[in-house]
């Protein structure tokens, strides 16, 4: 909201500079965001909390900065009317419901000249970012800004004459309103309206048939306290903003009401000559507000400082409360009309401590007492981090909302029902991803795009899925509905690319493959203490990760057609998905150390020539001791395809190691072991010795 | 045998030499598995035994003797020949290592921040994004129909009208306190969402740091003591503080934090907006309405609370100045940090 200098100074004294009140106002909780100089007058742009309606005018601003700075506010008191207000002939007022519109007053003025209004009176509209119209709607609007109470002025002549009634919105009824716009309503919209039809959105805005032109010469002038909820749901229904619901949905002062009806009058007088003919008001004038009892030990308490008990008073005082002693160290606030954000003890030190000043409350440490049964897989979640930052992969961040079609197009997790947004302002939040990947194969493609040679990259996120999309929700309680949407924390590994290696022997291009990622997850399970995986093929490109006897997730290496709808050329991208609740069960991070081995291994290797249709995992498990045994380690340490090697074969070294743990072991001991091995395998898969 | 012979006959050995190869065949002539003095030792069994002991030691002063006469002669080769040692080492080359994966700098700044709080006392916990309305809003004393929910513009799900997804962290206050009783001493880091038109300072996903602190006797003072504690530590030791009063429907008194801008220090420049001042947090009591709604007992409890953004902060601290990079994850952008 803007206020300027010189308009505050109609109702205060201000000794301070521009940008010193700018700080005051600041430090005491109207943020002043920018203030600018602006034709021998400043223009302050305060960002209002939503809590303090009564700050939404200059006399609000004007209120507190009287209090701040122990001036004197000078309010104006417009003139009472010159006859009794006992009807509004030929006008009927009526309200319809009390609770939509606790207050509602009319005032027939007759014989106006509408014309352009004074310069002042542009002048300080426009600093204020308002628009002239013409001399009346300027007045109603003036007030609204300098009393912050909204004002509507409809042409008396052109309102079905006989009634004026505050209602809701009957079903199907339409209205044209100021802007142009034909709105629709309904029973949930409250709106004024003749004995025909509505004229006005109440609250919100006027319609556009009753609108004060040239032609105009007598007006009926609003002033009404409209429900704060109501307002808000019409305009949010109705998907219209204006300074008045901006302030009735907040809420307005229900003292001011009439005051303002006066204030307009007054003004309307002397610049378009209209005088008052007739005044009506429906419901109370006078705000109920209750008192509220302060403990001063509990201001001590919540603040930590001791304020003394006549300086609370005077800050209250201040602010327009009104206290009074109940017993030692007990107080009983009233607080003012215009406070109806005001209701609890809590609310009281706040206001203390705002204008006491929080830069005077001092820094204290607190005894912090940690709860120690507050715990989670964070730090599981940090060592897996860690370790694949370890093994080389940069760690990325990629939105949980993703377009539906990113999802189809990756073809990734097709039967997993996505989570939909309501409300997504555009098709990149449609909905709540099910998987990782295909937002990290779009970091791939981006990344390649920037000519990188080797993107690798890891996310640990949440995703998601909709588990019961068709039931009945509206029934079910919060955690039965929670119960429905799935959200599990998922780790996505994308590689792509060829890797540089520059080594002794010159540079070596190593292209990712999916035992690229193979051996990622190995190193990161074994790490882990996750003692049973497996990884089991699944059709042409995907491999199931097992872990225990679980599917725990997959790897995949994406097909031609979907690297063409990513825009990625020419290179192999794998890509691998963990669950990580299913993995946290096998994680183990206890560790119990094992001797080391007293004495020395006899290691011998077998170079062989195998057909390529088996597989080394079930030749190492053909060889692997089923029981104790000399043998204690059998590991691939090289394979071969090519030249030497016949089509259909491959060329395998096995290395194993033999060891005793009680004694060196001799030569003539391992070699009918080995040679047994050898023979087995020659037999079981046929294989040659090289 | 006569020590002194084949001494001789290994300085004659030695003087025709010319390339390293023949000098290692001398050598394997003389001091090989099999060679000359591998005889000589082998005989030392076959003499006398007072004999041994001065046989052994002629043995062994031969063989030092040869074992210099090679290694001279080896220098005088390599200087001869200029031939160079079997590599020489170009340090300029690159080294040869593996290259390291770097964390997202959001996560950075969440483990710094976390670690700081944790080393105070508090612990790290976690809650889910898909929030019910209750924990976001209502139990946060933010009734519905209230202009203050305009600050937290949220996704709401479409098949769940009472879910959505969170705007902030503050709904695992909730949800920590309707588990326990205090003494609480918890941060919360995490992603949140609101549907925010994106630009070089919004977007629709960011992240969150709550932390909330509550016992029977927490007061505003213990608030400013930890949180300048926390901002020093993040922002450096001269940085100057202030707390404003602002609004927060789930505490009161509440106060924005300020720091003296890094990049000016507070003279005013555009990073600051020419004001000095960075906004870095949100802050305040926990408001009773937030302690009813949990079910604790009226009055039995005071605590504060405080939340930021870690993007913010990050942008800050590293002097970045597009929210979006930190999506995009640009390898060029990941690898600086």
């Amino acid at each position: 909201m803007k206020v300027t200098y010189s308009w505050l100074k109609d109702f205060v004294n201000i000794k301070l500079t521009p940008r010193e009140l700018a700080e005051k106002l600041t430090m005491a909780g109207l943020e002043v965001v920018s203030l600018e100089e602006s034709a021998g007058d400043f223009i302050f742009e305060i960002e209002i909390t939503s809590n303090r309606p009564d700050w939404l005018s200059i006399l609000g601003v004007a209120r507190e900065i009287s209090s701040l700075t122990d001036s004197k506010l000078k309010a104006a008191k417009p003139q009472e009317l010159g006859f009794k207000a006992s009807g509004l002939k030929p006008v009927e007022i009526s309200v319809a419901d009390k609770k939509d519109c606790p207050f509602y007053s009319a005032m027939i003025i007759r014989n106006i000249k509408v014309a352009s209004s004074p310069e002042w009176l542009k002048k300080r509209l426009g600093s204020l970012g308002c628009r002239s119209v013409n001399n009346i709607v300027d007045i109603t609007n003036y007030i609204l800004f300098e009393l912050g109470q909204p004002l509507h002025a409809f042409d008396l002549d052109r309102l079905g004459q006989e009634s004026i009634n505050v209602r809701r919105g009957r079903l199907d009824e339409k209205i044209i309103t100021i802007d142009g716009q034909q709105r629709i309503l309904d029973h949930e919209i409250l709106v004024i309206a003749d004995k025909n039809k509505p004229v006005a959105i109440a609250g919100v805005m006027g319609g556009k048939e009753t609108e004060v032109t040239e032609k105009t010469s007598n007006v009926l002038l609003e002033s009404a306290v409209f429900n704060p909820i109501l307002v808000r749901r019409s305009r949010q229904k109705l998907g219209l903003q204006s300074e008045s619901a901006y302030r009735f949905e907040r809420g307005v002062d229900l003292e001011i009401a009439r005051t303002a009806s006066l204030s307009a009058l007054e003004l309307i007088h002397t610049l378009a000559f209209g005088k008052p003919y007739a005044y009506k008001s429906l419901g109370a004038i006078k705000s109920a507000k209750s008192e509220i009892r302060l403990e001063t030990a509990y201001i001590s308490r919540i603040l930590g400082v001791s304020i003394p008990v006549f300086k609370i008073k005077q800050i209250l005082t201040g602010l327009g409360f009104i206290v009074k002693t109940r017993a030692k160290g007990i107080l009983v606030v009233k607080p003012p009309s215009f406070r109806q954000d005001i209701k609890l003890q809590i609310d009281l030190i706040e206001e203390i401590a705002r204008v006491y000043g929080y830069e005077r409350i001092p820094l204290t440490l607190p005894a912090v007492k940690p709860h120690q049964n507050v715990s989670g897989n964070r730090d599981i979640v940090s060592g897996i981090r860690i370790i694949l930052r370890g093994l080389g992969l940069q760690e990325a961040i990629t939105y949980s909302l993703v377009d539906r079609s990113l999802l189809i197009k990756s073809g990734i997790n097709k039967n997993t029902q996505p989570v939909e947004i309501l409300n997504p302002l555009s098709k990149e939040q449609e909905v709540l991803r099910s998987t990782l990947l295909p937002s990290l194969v779009r970091t791939l493609a981006y990344n390649l795009d920037q000519q990188q040679e080797y993107v690798n990259i890891f996310e640990v996120a949440n995703v998601f899925s909709d588990k019961n999309s068709s039931a009945q929700h509206q029934i079910l309680s919060d955690e039965l509905v929670h119960a429905c949407v799935q959200e599990e924390l998922s780790l996505g590994i994308a590689l792509c690319g060829s890797k540089s290696l520059l080594i002794k022997q010159g540079l070596i291009k190593d292209e990712v493959t999916i035992l690229h990622l193979k051996g990622i997850l190995e190193s990161l399970f074994n790490k882990l203490g996750v003692k049973v995986y497996d990884f089991k093929p699944q059709g042409d490109n995907q491999i199931n990760i097992i872990v225990g006897q679980q599917e725990a997730g997959f790897m995949l290496k994406l097909d031609e057609q979907t690297l063409d709808s990513f825009d990625i050329k020419n290179k192999q991208v794998v890509l691998a998905e963990v669950n990580l609740s299913k993995l946290f069960k096998h994680i183990n991070l206890e560790r119990k150390f094992i001797n080391i081995p007293k004495y020395p291994a006899i290691t011998r290797d077998i170079s062989l020539v195998i057909k390529d249709k088996f597989s080394v995992k079930e030749l190492l498990a053909a060889i692997e001791p089923k029981g104790p045994s000399l043998l204690s380690l059998v590991k691939v340490v090289d394979y071969y395809q090519g030249k030497q090697i016949p089509s259909g074969f491959r060329g395998l070294t096995i290395s194993c190691v033999y060891r005793a743990p009680d004694r060196t072991l001799t030569e003539e001991e391992v070699a009918p072991l080995h040679n047994s091995i050898c023979a087995l395998l020659e037999e079981r898969f046929g294989i040659k010795l090289r | 045998m006569d020590i002194n012979i084949i001494q001789k006959q290994i300085e004659n050995d030695l003087t025709g030499i010319v390339s390293p190869q023949e000098l290692e065949m001398v050598r394997v002539k003389y001091l090989g598995r099999k060679g000359i003095l591998a005889e000589l030792t082998g005989l030392i069994g076959t003499l006398a035994i007072e004999e041994r002991g001065p046989f052994g030691k002629e043995v062994n002063a031969l063989k030092n003797k040869l074992l210099n006469l090679i290694s001279e002669r080896e220098k005088t080769l390599r200087i001869q020949s200029n031939i160079p040692k079997e590599s020489v080492l170009d340090i300029g080359l690159p080294g040869i290592s593996q290259e390291f994966g770097n964390s997202h700098p959001i996560i950075q700044i969440i483990d710094e921040i976390c670690g700081i709080f944790n080393r105070m006392g508090f612990s790290v916990v976690e809650g889910p994004e898909i929030e019910t309305e209750y924990n976001n809003f209502t139990g946060l004393n933010i009734p519905l129909d209230h202009p203050s929910r305009d600050a937290f513009d949220t996704f709401y799900l479409k098949n769940y009208p009472k879910l959505l997804l969170r705007s902030h962290t503050s709904p695992v206050q909730v949800r920590a306190m309707k588990i326990h009783k205090p003494p609480l001493a918890i941060v919360v880091p995490g992603r949140v969402y609101r549907p925010d038109a994106v630009d070089a300072s919004h977007l629709f996903m960011f992240h969150q740091i709550e932390g909330f602190l509550v016992d029977e006797n927490i007061r505003f003072s213990d608030l400013k003591g930890i949180l300048e504690l926390f901002a020093k530590s993040v922002f450096g030791q001269d940085i100057k503080m202030r707390f404003r009063p602002h609004f927060f429907p789930f505490t009161e008194p509440s106060a924005e934090v300020d720091i003296s801008c890094i990049i000016c220090k507070g003279k005013g420049c555009s990073v600051c907006g020419r004001k000095g001042w960075l906004e870095i947090l949100g802050s305040g009591m926990i408001h009773p309405n937030v302690f009813k709604h949990v079910g604790y007992k009226p009055g039995k409890y005071t605590g504060f609370a405080f939340g930021m953004g870690v993007e913010r902060i990050a942008m800050l601290k590293y002097g970045i100045n597009d929210i979006r990079l930190f999506f995009e994850n640009d390898l060029r952008f990941l690898k600086q940090f």
